[in-house]
């Protein structure tokens, strides 16, 4: 058996090599090769060494030490290697040892409030930068291949998504709301990193959506962050993302009207960039509810008909279901209580109440500026067909803040006294929105990611930082254990010479989880 | 939250400059007016080091613009550019740390003290727990009105009270520290800190009851109109 091991573990060191972009069009099974696992961004895993049955008994592989700030990215595992990093940082790790292959640090300036991770092209590493560069390394050993500035820092520009790789593109997106500036979409060539195509979030003057804001000035600072991963349908060739919010952020009255395309989810084309279709969850948005939430791509039956669908829970509160062909809304259901929408129209929009929108005297809202979501990643698994999201109900004191001129102050417009927030694990059903099963996960909030796997399990963390393992089916408690901090990220799992592994994150820890050997 | 850059001797005798030299065309707030630029959002501005980009076009203008050499001594235009990199932050971070303790009471006072007081005494059933003359005897003069207003909402601070039954039948009390589905600790009457795991074998026959005072101002908080919320507000701010 243990000649056995060996032999496959050599094996593998001796198949070492990168990523064929080939192989992302399928489902990866034992590897983890982009930042969702997969283009369909669902977080579901058919790996089942470790399920419903044993999961009882997993135990520490063993724990990498960053010495560095809190990781939110998830790690790729690509023959036998993870790739991971934090703002300034990247680590390749062996995957079935967490022992150190190489390190590369970068100190910069700019925002350093998270690195989602990195994207693969055969043996060439991409990954943002807190000073808005995108960096090449060479996988084997984290060298330095090129370095390309893709907008000015002093802006306050910088990179926190990790990027995506379809065929020989990098799709990479600019992150950032310190400055009151547009954001943008790049694609990249692997090779030097030369620009293929450009989507701006904020149209210029004349250009379709300009009409949705009051002039040339506000849309100049329109925002329309990209801080997520998208997620891709190489059949209709669509990138699916999210955008941020507009600016200024709270204050909405020198920009009226839907702001175009900001806090939408956008379908663009992935040869060329251009915009296939677009869905706004939050119009004139005043509250700082990005609709970057994954873009959750799914094939099934929606009330009878087969469709192909794309999924969002979306920052302000909202469920979503979209036909990702046409971005026709399907479905538009609340998944927590929330209060800021007056209603919902005709193409499924939910219209924000303009008594919801900060004021001078402060305007209470069942809701906080974190949102009913966030950034950390839901799941959706095709055995149990639910949907998964880290739910937040909150309430909090908006103000509205002008200046003498009574001109918003500042990009943000205005602030907020936070009060209580609590948190739920929720499971939706796609066809209604309804809520089938929810565990509480404790007061506050935690950017705890969600994990499916055909092994019957749910993997996720609480508010107290307890990692959990979950019946999908029902939410019944299969495992916890506390790491000693929280889950700022999204749990993945790979499988290695016969074993799977659970990867957690907590803080400044990178945990491999597997069951005890059979010796 | 560092200090407000502001704050800085330097900047704030740049700010008295900017007011004087700069202020008639580019806003006292330096965010433009309708002949010259916003400096906030200024490139020029934002790529500036220690001034070697803002200095010369201080002392030599931009005549091609339209905008003046000033022409100030160098020691002020040192103060000037440090004011504007103070701007600049300012800016940046502005909103991130919540509503600042000096906020306007005229902008938050926009409530009826009278149907404050009804609520109070009435559908908001305060009077359960508090008093004008007792706990809130001059409260408004105790906090800012932004503090005094997030307070009333959910006041923080009072810890919650503990009583865990274990399963022998003891009952133990104190104030509470942690609490999850695994495990709570308190800090007991003794002042000794212990803890309880709550999973798995006769632990899960651990009961846990947890008294905290603010659930009531929790329950309020979703049920409050905007009017009733800036009434109380209101009623409040009677109680000098």
């Amino acid at each position: 058996m243990r000649l056995l091991f060996l032999l496959l573990l050599t094996a593998g060191n001796l198949c070492a090599q990168g990523l064929d972009p080939q192989k992302l069009l399928h489902a990866p099974v034992d590897t983890w090769p982009t930042y969702n696992g997969d283009y369909t961004g669902r977080r579901y895993s058919s790996l089942d060494l470790i399920n419903r049955s044993n999961v009882h008994g997993l135990t520490l592989a063993w724990a990498f030490q960053t010495h560095s700030v809190s990781g939110k990215s998830t790690p790729l595992e690509v023959n036998g290697i993870l790739y991971f990093s934090v703002p300034d940082h990247v680590w390749g790790v062996d995957a079935a040892t967490g022992r150190q292959v190489w390190h590369f640090s970068r100190p910069s300036q700019g925002d350093h409030l998270g690195s989602r991770g990195v994207g693969m092209y055969k043996d060439r590493l991409f990954f943002g930068t807190p000073d808005a560069h995108v960096i090449c390394l060479d996988a084997r050993n984290g060298k330095q291949l090129w370095d390309k500035v893709i907008a000015d820092v002093t802006v306050g520009y910088y990179i926190s998504g990790a990027p995506l790789v379809i065929g020989g593109q990098v799709i990479v997106g600019t992150s950032g709301d310190s400055a009151d500036v547009p954001h943008f979409v790049l694609s990249l060539d692997p090779a030097e990193g030369k620009i293929n195509w450009r989507w701006d979030a904020v149209p210029k003057p004349g250009e379709p959506g300009s009409e949705t804001w009051p002039d040339s000035d506000s849309m100049s600072h329109g925002g329309g962050s990209i801080w997520g991963a998208p997620t891709y349908d190489p059949e209709l060739n669509l990138i699916y993302l999210g955008t941020g919010n507009p600016h200024p952020t709270l204050a909405g009255s020198v920009r009226k009207g839907d702001d175009l395309f900001t806090c939408s989810i956008v379908a663009v084309h992935a040869d060329t960039g251009k915009l296939a279709w677009y869905f706004q969850p939050s119009p004139h948005d005043t509250h700082d509810w990005d609709a970057i939430e994954t873009p959750v791509l799914i094939d099934g039956n929606f009330r009878g008909a087969r469709r192909k669908m794309l999924l969002q829970a979306s920052r302000n509160g909202y469920f979503f279901v979209l036909d990702r062909e046409t971005g026709k809304d399907l479905l538009t259901a609340p998944f927590v209580k929330t209060d800021w929408a007056s209603h919902i129209d005709e193409s499924g929009r939910p219209v924000p109440a303009p008594e919801k929108e900060p004021q001078p005297d402060g305007v209470l809202v069942q809701a906080n500026m974190d949102g009913a979501t966030n950034w950390m990643a839901p799941s959706f698994d095709p055995q149990t067909g639910l949907f998964y999201v880290n739910a937040q109900t909150a309430a909090s004191l908006w103000y509205l803040v002008l200046n003498e001129d009574h001109k918003p102050d500042g990009h943000q417009g205005g602030t907020l006294s936070d009060f209580w927030s609590s948190s739920q694990l929720k499971a939706l059903d796609y066809e209604t929105g309804k809520t089938v099963w929810q565990r509480d996960l404790g007061k506050g909030h935690s950017f705890s990611g969600v994990l499916t796997t055909a092994g019957h399990l749910l993997f996720s963390g609480d508010t107290s930082g307890n990692l959990l393992a979950l019946d999908p089916a029902n939410g019944d408690l299969l495992w916890h254990v506390y790491a000693g901090g929280t889950l700022n990220s999204s749990p993945m799992t790979y499988q290695i010479g016969g074993r799977q592994y659970l990867i957690t994150p907590v803080d400044s820890v990178v945990y491999a989880w597997t069951l005890p050997s059979a010796q | 939250m560092g200090k407000n850059p502001l704050e800085q001797e330097n900047a704030k005798r740049g700010a008295a400059i900017l007011q004087q030299s700069c202020a008639y065309c580019h806003g006292k707030n330096a965010d433009g007016g309708p002949e010259a630029p916003n400096l906030i959002r200024s490139l020029l501005v934002r790529h500036d080091k220690s001034g070697d980009l803002i200095g010369p076009v201080i002392q030599e203008g931009r005549p091609d613009r339209g905008m003046p050499a000033i022409r100030l001594p160098a020691d002020q235009a040192a103060d000037v550019v440090a004011y504007l990199h103070a701007l600049l932050s300012l800016s940046d971070s502005a909103g991130d740390s919540g509503p600042s303790s000096n906020y306007s009471l005229k902008l938050l006072l926009t409530g009826n003290a009278e149907q404050g007081k009804a609520f109070f005494n009435g559908k908001g059933g305060c009077t359960a727990c508090h008093s004008p003359q007792g706990d809130l005897a001059h409260v408004a003069q105790k906090y800012p009105p932004i503090n005094l207003q997030a307070r009333f909402l959910y006041p923080v601070g009072t810890p919650a009270l503990a009583t865990i039954t274990l399963p022998t039948g003891e009952v133990i009390k104190g104030s509470l520290v942690h609490l999850d589905a695994f495990s709570v600790s308190i800090t007991g009457q003794d002042g000794w800190y212990r803890s309880f795991i709550l999973s798995g074998g006769p632990a899960s026959r651990i009961k846990v009851r947890v008294e905290d005072p603010i659930e009531k101002h929790r329950q309020l908080i979703t049920q409050y109109s905007n009017a009733e919320l800036h009434d109380v507000f209101a009623y409040l701010e009677t109680l000098q």
